[in-house]
Order: C-alpha cells, then sequence, then structure tokens
C-alpha cells in the first residue's frame, strides 16, 4: 500500500472563543484516491483543509503533506499541495492566462510557456476566447475552471478542495467532477469538502461524515455500494448532538 | 517569487484606473507647481535687482535661492535687505512682488505637494494591499502556495513603491529640465546635486506613507477600515503634530516679542541720544547703541533658537516635520541656513560698523555662500534622514508582525 499523502493525525482546532472546531481527527489519502469529507456547516470540514494549509495552527496534533509535518515546515509542504476554494477569487484585471502564470510562478513552476497556459484551459474546458479576457467578467463556472487550472499546473501531489462546486450550476459541477476523476487517474490524492452527497458518491472512494468537528462514519467506495450514503447522512445529521 | 510578486503589483497597477489618475494628478500638480513657483521666484528676482546694494553701500542682501522653486522654506524672510547703519542693522523687505496669495495658501511648491499629496497618495496605494487580497480571497489562493508572508509583504511593497517613484522621478524630472531651460534661473552643480537629494528624501519620505498604509492593512480585516484609520493618523501626522510641537514649545520656552525687543532698542537709542547731547561724544554712544543691540540681539537670539531647538524635538514625533527639516537644509532655505545667514550679516555688521560710525565710504560687499553639504547633513540633515528611514523600518517591521499573524480566512 502506497505511503499517503495528505494526513491528518489526532488534530484538533480549539478557536479563541472557546469552540472546538475539529476533535481528534484521524485520515489520511493515498495517490490517486479521493476522499470526500461531508457535513453540516460548522463540522470542521474548511478547518480541516485551513490545517492543511497552514492557515491556522493546530491547537494538539498533526498534518502531514508528502510526509512534511505542515507546522514544522510549512513552505516545504505547500510544494506539495494545491488548493481550490469554495469561490475561486482572482484579480479581475487580469486575463485567464496571466492569472495562471502568476499563479503558476507562485506554485514554482517557471518556464511555462502560453501554449502550456492555454492546454490546461483546454483541458477543463474553458473557451479559448476567455483565454486572454479578463477574469472579472467571467462566472462563477468560469472561475472555478481556472481555479482547478491553477491547481493542475502546480502539477502537486495533492489537491485540497474546499466545496468547490458549491453554487455550480449541475453541468459546470458535473464537469468539474470529470476532471476530478482525471487527475484522480494520474494519482493525485484528492481530499474535497462537500455537500454533494450524490457526487460525492460518485466520485469519492471513500467518504468521511463529519460532526461537530469529529470524524463520525468513514465508507469506502465498496461499502457504499451496499449502503445508503443519503439516508446514513441525515440520519446522522437529526441524531442529538455528541456529548463533547 | 518576491520579484514576480513585485511584478503582479505594477502590471495590476498599471491595468488599474487609479494608477492612470495618480499619473494625472502628478503631471498636473508638479508642472503647476514648477510654473506658480518660477514666476513667484522671478519676481523674487526683480525685487533683488531693484534692492541690490551698490558696490559699495553698506548694505547685506542675499539673493532669492533657486532652489526656492523646489524648497520655498525661508527664503523671502533670507532675500531681506540688511543696511548697516550708526545704530546697527535695519531690516527692510523686498517690494514684496513675490506672489501675495502664498500668504493666504501655502506656497504649492515641490515639497508642499510631497508632504501632502503625495503621501495621501502613497497611502491610498498602501491601504488595501493586505485587507483586499483577503476580502477577495486571492490572499488564501497565495498562500496556499510555498511562498512566505514575509515575501508577499515584500514583493508588494516593493511592486507599489515602484508604480509610485518611477512616474514621481519622471515627472519632476521633466519638470526640473523644463526650468533650466531659463537662462535666468541658474541652478550649477550646486543646485543639481542638492536637488537630487531632495528627490531623494521625497522618495523616502513617500516610502514611508506606504510602509504606513501597508502597515494599517495588515492590522485590519476590511479594507473600509484601513481607510478611516489611515486618514485619521495622516491628518494627525500631516497637520496637527507639526502646528501643535511648536505651540508647545511656547509654552515651554519664553522668548520675548519682536515688539518688546523693539522697545528696548528704542529706549537704549533715546537714552544714548539724550546723553549724546550733553557732552556730543557721538562715536561712544554709537558703539555703545551697537554694542547693548548686539547684547540684546545675542539674548534673543539665544532664546529664540532654544525655542527652534525645541519645537523642532516635539515636531519631530512626525516624520513630516523631519521631512520638512530635511528638505529645506539641503535647499538652503530651511532655519539652519537663515541662522547661518543672520550670523554672516551680523559679522558682516561689526565688518564695516567702525567705518559706517566715522561715516566713511567704499564699504565692502556682501556676500554669503550656502552652507556645504556636509555641513548640512552634519547639523540635523543627516538626523532627519535617518529618522525618516527609522519610521519606514519601523512600519515596515509592524507591517510585517501584522502580517504572520494575519488572518486569511
Amino acid at each position: 500500500m502506497e505511503k499517503p499523502i495528505l494526513k491528518a493525525h489526532d488534530l484538533s482546532k480549539r478557536y479563541e472563543d472557546g469552540v472546538l472546531a475539529l476533535d481528534h481527527l484521524n485520515l489520511d489519502v493515498r495517490p490517486g484516491e479521493v476522499f470526500c469529507l461531508l457535513g453540516a456547516n460548522g463540522a470542521g470540514k474548511t478547518t480541516t483543509i485551513n490545517l492543511f494549509l497552514n492557515f491556522i495552527p493546530p491547537t494538539t496534533g498533526t498534518c502531514f503533506i508528502n510526509g512534511i509535518d505542515v507546522t514544522k515546515d510549512p513552505l516545504e509542504a505547500k510544494k506539495y499541495v494545491a488548493f481550490v476554494s469554495e469561490n475561486v477569487m482572482l484579480y479581475g484585471n487580469f486575463t485567464a492566462r496571466q492569472n495562471l502564470d502568476f499563479f503558476a510562478k507562485l506554485g514554482g513552476r517557471e518556464n511555462l510557456d502560453k501554449e502550456d497556459y492555454h492546454q490546461v484551459m483546454r483541458r477543463v474546458s474553458l473557451q479559448e476566447k476567455a483565454f486572454e479576457q479578463r477574469v472579472k467578467n467571467f462566472s462563477k463556472g468560469m472561475r472555478q475552471k481556472l481555479g482547478i487550472s491553477i491547481a493542475i499546473i502546480k502539477d502537486a501531489p495533492a489537491i485540497l478542495l474546499d466545496e468547490p462546486t458549491s453554487g455550480l450550476d449541475p453541468k459546470a459541477a458535473s464537469e468539474f467532477l470529470e476532471i476530478l476523476g482525471e487527475l484522480k487517474q494520474e494519482g493525485k490524492a484528492i481530499l474535497m469538502s462537500t455537500h454533494d452527497i450524490f457526487r460525492a458518491k460518485d466520485i469519492a472512494d471513500r467518504v468521511g461524515i463529519m460532526k461537530e468537528g469529529r470524524l463520525v462514519l468513514e465508507r469506502t467506495r465498496e461499502e457504499l455500494q451496499y449502503e445508503d450514503l443519503v439516508k446514513i447522512y441525515i440520519d446522522y445529521m437529526r441524531a442529538e448532538p455528541l456529548a463533547l | 517569487m518576491t520579484w514576480n510578486i513585485a511584478k503582479k503589483e505594477i502590471v495590476s497597477n498599471l491595468l488599474s484606473y487609479k494608477f492612470f489618475i495618480v499619473i494625472l494628478l502628478m503631471v498636473i500638480l508638479v508642472f503647476t507647481s514648477f510654473f506658480i513657483m518660477h514666476r513667484d521666484f522671478k519676481e523674487r528676482l526683480s525685487d533683488y535687482h531693484l534692492i541690490k546694494p551698490g558696490p559699495e553701500d553698506p548694505i547685506a542682501v542675499n539673493p532669492p535661492n533657486p532652489l526656492s522653486i523646489f524648497v520655498k522654506g525661508l527664503d523671502e524672510a533670507m532675500a531681506r535687505s540688511y543696511e548697516i547703519s550708526r545704530i546697527g542693522i535695519d531690516v527692510k523687505a523686498g517690494k514684496q512682488s513675490g506672489n501675495i496669495i502664498f500668504s493666504y495658501f501655502s506656497a504649492p511648491d515641490f515639497m508642499y505637494l510631497t508632504r501632502v499629496i503625495l503621501s495621501l497618495v502613497a497611502l491610498l496605494f498602501g491601504f488595501d494591499q493586505i485587507s483586499r487580497e483577503r476580502e477577495k480571497g486571492t490572499l488564501k489562493l497565495m498562500l496556499s502556495n510555498p511562498v512566505s508572508r514575509a515575501k508577499v509583504l515584500i514583493g508588494k511593497w516593493i511592486g507599489n513603491f515602484l508604480c509610485l517613484a518611477v512616474p514621481f522621478i519622471f515627472v519632476t524630472l521633466i519638470g526640473f529640465a523644463f526650468m533650466n531651460l531659463d537662462p535666468g534661473v541658474s541652478f550649477e552643480s550646486f543646485g543639481l546635486v542638492r536637488f537630487g537629494l531632495i528627490l531623494l528624501v521625497s522618495l523616502i519620505y513617500i516610502s514611508l506613507f506606504l510602509s504606513l498604509g501597508m502597515l494599517i492593512s495588515a492590522f485590519s480585516k476590511r479594507t473600509a477600515a484601513s481607510i478611516v484609520i489611515l486618514l485619521f493618523i495622516w491628518a494627525i501626522v500631516v497637520f496637527i503634530i507639526p502646528n501643535l510641537g511648536t505651540l508647545v514649545a511656547r509654552q515651554i520656552v519664553d522668548v520675548p516679542s519682536v515688539r518688546a525687543l523693539s522697545e528696548k532698542r528704542d529706549q537704549i537709542w533715546t537714552r544714548e541720544v539724550l546723553l549724546g547731547i550733553q557732552d556730543r561724544n557721538w562715536s561712544d554712544h554709537y558703539n555703545r547703541i551697537s554694542q547693548e543691540n548686539n547684547m540684546l540681539e545675542e539674548d534673543y537670539r539665544n532664546k529664540f533658537n532654544r525655542l527652534i531647538r525645541f519645537s523642532k524635538n516635539i515636531n519631530r514625533i512626525s516624520p513630516v516635520a523631519s521631512y520638512i527639516y530635511a528638505v529645506s537644509d539641503i535647499a538652503g532655505t530651511g532655519i539652519g541656513e537663515e541662522g547661518s545667514l543672520k550670523r554672516e550679516v551680523i559679522r558682516y555688521k561689526n565688518q564695516i560698523f567702525p567705518d559706517v560710525i566715522e561715516q566713511k565710504e567704499n564699504f565692502p560687499n556682501f556676500s554669503y555662500r550656502y552652507r556645504s553639504l556636509s555641513q548640512v547633513f552634519t547639523r540635523g540633515t543627516l538626523f532627519d534622514t535617518a529618522w525618516l528611514l527609522f519610521f519606514n523600518i519601523l512600519f515596515f517591521a509592524l507591517s510585517y508582525l501584522g502580517m504572520v499573524r494575519y488572518d486569511v480566512r
């Protein structure tokens, strides 16, 4: 079995106001695997992603990216991860290619040429005419496509996605998940937080349900063939609050 | 990596309407300022030619300084005529053909533009650097890459500084080149080097406000909050502290009024004239008037210098004061130069006074040599420049602290 690219070990986060956002989370994502985190708002999905990106320090526990402790060496760890947020907001005055170029260089991909950028944008089905257009007029679907282009061009072994299909129309969401499927085939380790149970079931190799900061249930794709994920999810959401 | 971020800032500015408005503003302001101040200088130069003493008159007059086009400072006061008579020094203003409207408004010289307008422009470049990126969500995307927060901050600073500095230098140098086309205005190498130094200190001053803008941006989550806080700080730093310091110093250091000084002089004059009528020994009485006036002047000057030193030090709480002191002294229109000129006038008076009493003719001409740059820098300007750099580094270091702790979510 391959070593996990993304690994959370006993990870907890308590905010300054006392709220326990994450409670002893343990998870790992291996190459070529999609792990979907499901849960209501405030369940701890985004906190998990923020901890992996070192945007906030953990209260206890450790995050590892490609075996590197994120807290100890965040810059080295970030070389191996790409990120797509719920609302990909880019530099409105820049064209799609200029945005791609800027973030590619930040991600350590120097010496790419115009054709390299165009190729990535074609791959995510961004319309050709949009390549040299300013991003400020882009729809949310186009921005998300550009967001995933940025993740692709970084060519990192792990990708973190924070509710990337939220607010997208069904066609755009399907296209987006198709691209994720391709990335999975290429061996990327993908951790995605989402509210979309149906699409999570379609794409995920493993699904985790989070509630009040805890990973309360984890199922593999095989296990889900015999279980109704929607029913499990609703049952968990309806259940009494956890005794913390 | 840093340069990539700097380049992004430059391109981003070049593509924004804010940048073009700033360029337009710079062009309009710098050229208007140079035009008005050039006219003002020419008028003062005409005045000087009118009051210029003959080759053997006991009058000390300093011609207007061409650098006063950029930093007017105390040049008008320095271009007054000092007539040496048997009772001492009689100060006369020129014919006041200089622009009287400046009495209502501040002279719109280069120093004023930089001090007030460009400091505000620099704040407008810096105020949203961090908070807007956070609001837009681009900061999160940027920091998800292997780039340190320090590099983001430095890159942003460099990019924005270049966007401010390059057009500023360009527009100013074009204006300066135009000034040089006038044969009546001669800067020579003296003026060229000093103008270069004024430009350099001005750039340090502008960058200080850019750092201040970034500092507030790094501590506030919302852009709207940053701009309100910055406008408040700007008003205090640019307008309130430099004036408040002088008022505070006046309360602490007691300096007699010019009127009181004048009354004392009159008393000495009256007393000695009455005694002279009795003993007819006018030469002794004129000497006594001169000596006592000298003592009065010296006492006044000492107290006045103490007031100035005290005011300057209080005002230095605001970097604006340091900027004014530094550039006016470099231009030769500052307090230090004015003091030096007055000392030279007194030395001239003491030199020719015996001949004035004996009503001789053929006095040597007065000529004033501006302090050298090394003298200017060792007597305060080096400190003021270093003080500006200190503020700059302090603000940047604090903005780094803010950036490190910044919640990017």
